[in-house]
């Protein structure tokens, strides 16, 4: 799922989470497919930003999971040998690749590696 | 530059963070035991500026109230006094580092985020207030930079360069951690020590003489969040683990990977919280 302003949502894309005004309001909820005229209506709430499936917009100065992975390395680089942030650096590149690419993704990639 | 020296220009800081007036007369009502929120409520809510910047902070996400807090009395009810009193002591640090180094801000906010959710799912009471010692644990850098600008730009400098830590390169060329520098200035500041001791020994939290519990969350909030490469808190390496500071925390798999949810959800809501900020200033120059 990705979270983006409004002003980028396409008809077409399906809400991840529901739609919600500044004060709080539930607009409408998770699973619906935007259309033209709910985004009008979204508009006219203020609604600023939708969190949408998957990962339809690239955003300006956004990184690729690759380049995220790659910087997760990075940053751990001097704390290689502890096995707890190991699992921590292990449980963030997951949780990345779920939400980008979807559970089955993940479970395919660790079954390819076992295999 | 010698320890001592720094000690001693410590003492001395008074061009920063210009502590609002406000604080000492709250200080002296506070000890009075009759006082309550609606009356220090009242005395805060004299100074508007004041009360549109706390109520800003207190109904962001990080503290994650479900309910809007609309009057300060409200949030000395909710929060409790120990974090109003810190939000308003700190109100003018975090406008100088808003200004100066967002990314120490984001990373500040992050932590505080962080800490509220770990302490919450341990069920530490006044979550609120873990909150806080998040946002402030690293005090001393923005105090550094402050005051010491030279010495600042040299200690982050260095340690890019050489690939190190940048407590180490403090240690080293200054002979003191921003820790230390963070817990001399939030004593002097009269705060109270859950905050204290948090701030100063969030790189070493089992040399924390009490609150070892709250400590420890800092420390460890402090690692997630350089983890995610959140904001930035003047290197990018995650810093070690203390394994005993994280006995006391212990999450599982699956409580972990509902924080990195919880929190990833949170993080998001941080950048429209520091981009309104940021808009306002623009509005408002």
């Amino acid at each position: 799922m990705q979270r983006i302003p409004l002003k980028l949502a396409q008809p077409g894309m399906v809400l991840a989470k529901e739609a919600v005004t500044s004060e709080g309001q539930v607009l409408c909820g998770a699973g619906t497919t935007l259309s033209q005229e709910i985004l009008a209506r979204l508009a006219k709430q203020e609604v600023l930003t939708l969190t949408v499936e998957g990962h339809p917009v690239s955003m300006p100065g956004e990184k690729t999971l690759p380049e995220k992975l790659k910087e997760l390395d990075l940053r751990f680089s001097k704390v290689k040998d502890d096995p707890v942030l190991r699992a921590l650096k292990t449980l963030i590149a997951e949780f990345w690749i779920i939400q980008e690419k979807g559970e089955d993704f993940l479970k395919n990639l660790k079954k390819g590696k076992a295999g | 530059m010698k320890r001592e020296e720094i000690r001693q220009r410590l003492k001395e800081v008074q061009s920063l963070p210009t502590l609002p007036p406000i604080v000492s007369k709250l200080n002296q009502m506070v000890s009075d035991e009759d006082v309550t929120a609606v009356k220090l409520g009242r005395i805060i809510e004299k100074d508007q500026v004041l009360t549109s910047k706390l109520l800003k902070m207190v109904n962001s996400s990080f503290f994650g109230f479900p309910q809007r807090i609309s009057t300060v009395s409200n949030a000395i009810v909710l929060l409790g006094f120990n974090v109003i009193k810190t939000l308003i002591v700190t109100s003018s640090i975090f406008e100088v580092m808003q200004a100066s180094d967002i990314g120490l801000f984001e990373h500040s906010l992050g932590c505080a985020t962080a800490a509220g959710l770990v302490a919450k799912k341990l069920g530490i009471k006044n979550p609120e207030e873990v909150s806080t010692a998040g946002l402030i644990h690293d005090l001393g850098k923005i105090v550094l930079r402050a005051e010491m600008p030279q010495e600042y730009e040299l200690v982050v400098e260095t340690a890019a360069k050489r690939q190190q830590y940048m407590r180490e390169v403090e240690q080293e060329a200054l002979g003191i951690g921003h820790g230390e520098i963070g817990g001399i200035l939030a004593r002097q500041w009269n705060l109270p020590e859950r905050l204290v001791y948090p701030i100063e020994y969030h790189h070493r939290p089992e040399a924390s003489p009490d609150y070892a519990d709250v400590s420890a969350i800092i420390h460890f909030s402090d690692i997630v969040i350089r983890a995610l490469g959140f904001g930035f808190g003047g290197d990018k390496w995650v810093p070690p683990l203390d394994h005993q500071a994280w006995s006391r925390i212990k999450l599982g798999k699956t409580q972990m990977r509902q924080l990195l949810e919880e929190l990833d959800e949170k993080l998001m809501e941080l950048q429209d919280f520091t981009l309104d900020i940021q808009q306002d200033k623009k509005e408002s120059a």
